[in-house]
């Protein structure tokens, strides 16, 4: 904590988070208040630092992606579709024109279903409890979809470095087309009941007010940038995964307080609606991936045992010593070392 | 903290562009799969290395630092350009000053244990109104300490940080530069080449968690 | 209806048009809200499911528990020990033993190990097995007392878990 807490009378320095409803956990911010003003700040944001750059390091290029769905699990797509372009950027490959069309329908449905979460939870943090009953029934369509399309809701795994590991399963562009015209009126929906409520706006306007300059000074991007009035967007400035294709607009607005930020962010969802509706109805035949070969230093990684981390009973069970090494009496597992098991079933 | 250099390895000499090359784009195969094609017979990957940048701006860094600037180069569309360590934040001011590269995206650092340079420091910066953007590399020894690009851009606070808490790299002149991920007690450098995966802190996982062992 | 319209309300606006202050006074953003609400009381519109009682059907395409599949025709494992799964795991939590038969001269397997504790069902071992011995199943029911439990050896892969069926 720096010097800059020392208390004077009216001075009180309190600790939010990071088990606070409002930071779920990642954050810690240690305030210097005098009454209700905040005099101070003192951010603590390592707690879900997990190092991931670390286990890159020790994982091939291909088993890293899955790690990638877990650093943003509500944006598991969209980190996917980063790492792989990345990667592909440094292989210098161009994928597939069907398998860019798939990643277009479903990062842009990972957007809505992760900017209804932000505004299911954003309205329970105000205090409007009923918003995040919609907007999580809206998202659970968005999740079906990608439940059929890869197996899983949260944790992805969707993309694969070259393309994408799965075909469209039947009837996925007849769901997607459903959805988007399900969800255009619910967003009136949600704007009937937030956009000129008197409380949210009351709460919204004027809060957290960042400026234009102040954005670009702090490296702000995103709708906060778009919300102080910088009508920049990266998927118009520099296009990736065929983005150039699509008409969309970028949603604008003036002052950068926290009303404008939902204002854009609900048109974003509009935007991202009308990238659906034309990537869906315009994919391309063809191949979903390329080969690209095994990437250079793949080759040299022997297959690593479980080491040190691994559960003890797992060594023991696998035959591996508590180094990760292979023990010579290897093959013994069986079934009645699995006692936990078996005691639940009892 | 994405830097897409990280991963390659700490076998890969210099120049480090041409590690995760692979090889040179072919026409797709025409006929739709829907499974994944056996990955094509191994090659020897075609090493691509960077090739010089010669555009406007990279001649008049150049003319403005001289010296400073070692060399400019590009490797698959993105600019770099490698400077002398005391000349990296004046370029960082000139480029804000002068080409309207307001935006700092990213300080980060490779750790190349082998190397007599220790570190590799990399900034990368973004021009709204030019929709470009520049990396600024300069390699620096252990325990050199660079000065801090706070003055510059006011995001640097907490990236440096960053940097300093994982690869321990000191900044002159940084307003608060303590730990920002781990812990402020914490020994060692996480990202730091020499620090395997499963290393910790014992002795502060035994005094602040109370277990034996964080695995 | 989208954000424009709503560029003309401040709070305690200083100059309101009568039409505004008529919405104020009459509370007609209020009651559009509560309009919203009401039309979604309707219990077809009803979405939640009653979990161990109604269960979920989830996508075909769903990874959850690991099986190791056996050939039905003469009950031997599909696995050919090939070690890939292993190979390709992000979290090293496969570890396949196997034996060369003298007689046959393949390679067979012993052990199969697999940790589902540590498993975060990417679903890359099943992407590399060639043969499709390994499998991951739409079993999402994992949960059990112990993390020892979670270490699954060959027979729990190849019978697959016996959780106990709710009843209700």
């Amino acid at each position: 904590m720096p010097e800059s807490t020392f208390l004077d009378s009216t001075e009180l320095v309190l600790n939010m988070g990071p088990q606070h409803p409002s930071t779920h956990g990642v954050l810690r911010v240690i305030l210097k208040l005098d009454g209700e003003k905040v005099l101070g700040t003192d951010c603590v944001i390592g707690y879900l630092h997990r190092g991931v750059e670390k286990i890159a390091e020790n994982r091939t290029w291909a088993q890293f992606n899955p790690y990638t769905d877990r650093m943003d699990y509500v944006a598991a797509i969209s980190n996917g579709l980063g790492y792989c372009l990345a990667v592909e950027k440094l292989l210098n490959v161009e994928i597939p024109a069907r398998a860019q069309a798939v990643r277009v329908v479903l990062t842009e449905l990972n957007r809505l279903a992760s900017h209804l979460l932000w505004l299911g939870t954003h309205a329970l943090d105000i205090g409007a409890i009923t918003p995040v009953f919609y907007c999580l029934r809206e998202r659970e369509e968005a999740l079906k979809i990608f439940e059929n399309y890869c197996g899983a809701r949260l944790t992805t795994h969707a993309f694969r470095i070259g393309g994408l590991q799965y075909e469209t399963y039947d009837g996925f562009e007849r769901e997607v087309r459903a959805f988007c015209k399900m969800f255009l009126p619910k967003l009136d929906e949600y704007e009937d009941l937030l956009t000129n409520n008197r409380i949210w706006i009351g709460r919204l306007q004027n809060v957290g007010v960042l400026s234009a300059d102040e954005c670009k000074e702090y490296g702000v991007t995103g709708p906060m940038l778009r919300a102080a009035g910088v009508k920049w967007d990266l998927r118009k400035a520099q296009p990736y995964s065929g983005y150039e294709k699509y008409d969309f607009e970028i949603p604008t607005r003036q002052n950068g307080d926290t009303y404008d930020r939902y204002i854009v962010r609900m048109q974003e969802m509009r935007q991202a609606t009308r990238i659906i509706e034309q990537a869906v109805e315009s994919l391309p035949e063809g191949p979903i991936i390329r080969g690209i070969g095994l990437l250079r230093g793949e080759r040299r990684r022997p297959a690593a045992l479980p080491g040190p981390g691994a559960p003890a009973l797992f060594r023991e069970l696998a035959g591996i010593g508590p180094h990760g090494e292979r023990r010579a009496d290897s093959g013994r597992g069986g079934g009645d070392r699995n006692t936990g098991y078996c005691a639940r079933r009892g | 903290m994405a830097d897409e250099q990280k991963p390659e390895g700490s076998q890969a000499p210099l120049p480090a562009k041409g590690e995760a090359a692979g090889q040179p784009p072919k026409p797709p195969t025409p006929a739709a799969k829907p499974a994944p094609p056996k990955p094509a017979a191994p090659k020897a990957p075609a090493v691509m290395a960077a090739t010089p940048w010669d555009g406007e701006l990279a001649r008049s860094v150049k003319e403005q630092f001289g010296d400073g600037v070692k060399e400019t180069s590009t490797y698959v569309g993105q600019n770099f350009i490698v400077t002398m360590p005391d000349a990296a934040i004046p370029v960082l001011e000139y480029l804000k000053a002068e080409a309207e590269f307001d935006y700092l995206v990213d300080v980060t650092a490779v750790d190349w244990p082998k190397r007599a340079e220790r570190f590799d420091l990399v900034y990368i910066v973004y021009s709204f109104s030019r929709n470009e953007r520049v990396r600024i590399k300069t390699q620096i020894p252990d325990g050199c300490k660079p000065q801090s690009a706070v003055g510059v851009h006011l995001t640097a606070n907490w990236l440096e940080r960053e940097v300093f808490d994982m690869f321990g790299i000191e900044f002159a002149g940084h307003p608060d530069l303590r730990r920002i991920l781990m812990p402020d007690e914490w020994q060692g450098h996480p990202l730091r080449k020499d620090y395997p995966i499963l290393q910790q802190d014992q002795r502060w996982v035994q005094e602040n968690l109370g277990i034996e062992s964080g695995q | 209806m989208t954000g424009e319209r709503l560029e003309e309300i401040h709070l305690f606006g200083k100059s309101v048009t009568m039409g505004k202050l008529l919405r104020k006074i009459f509370l007609v953003d209020l009651f559009t809200g509560l309009k919203v609400t009401f039309r979604s009381q309707n219990p077809k519109y009803i979405y939640t499911e009653q979990y161990p009682a109604e269960r979920p059907k989830v996508g075909e395409r769903y990874r959850g528990a690991p099986r190791l599949n056996i050939n039905p025709d003469n009950g031997e494992t599909l696995c050919i020990a090939c070690n890939l799964c292993a190979l390709a795991c992000p979290e090293s939590l496969i570890v396949v033993g196997s034996e060369r038969n003298e007689q046959t001269k393949r390679k067979e397997l012993t052990t199969f190990t697999y940790d589902t504790s540590r498993c975060m069902f990417c679903g890359l071992c099943e992407d590399a097995c060639p043969v499709d011995a390994l499998e991951l199943t739409q079993d999402f029911e994992l949960a059990t007392y112990t993390r020892e439990g979670q270490i699954w050896d060959r027979q729990t892969l190849e019978e697959g878990p016996k959780p106990t069926p709710y009843k209700c």
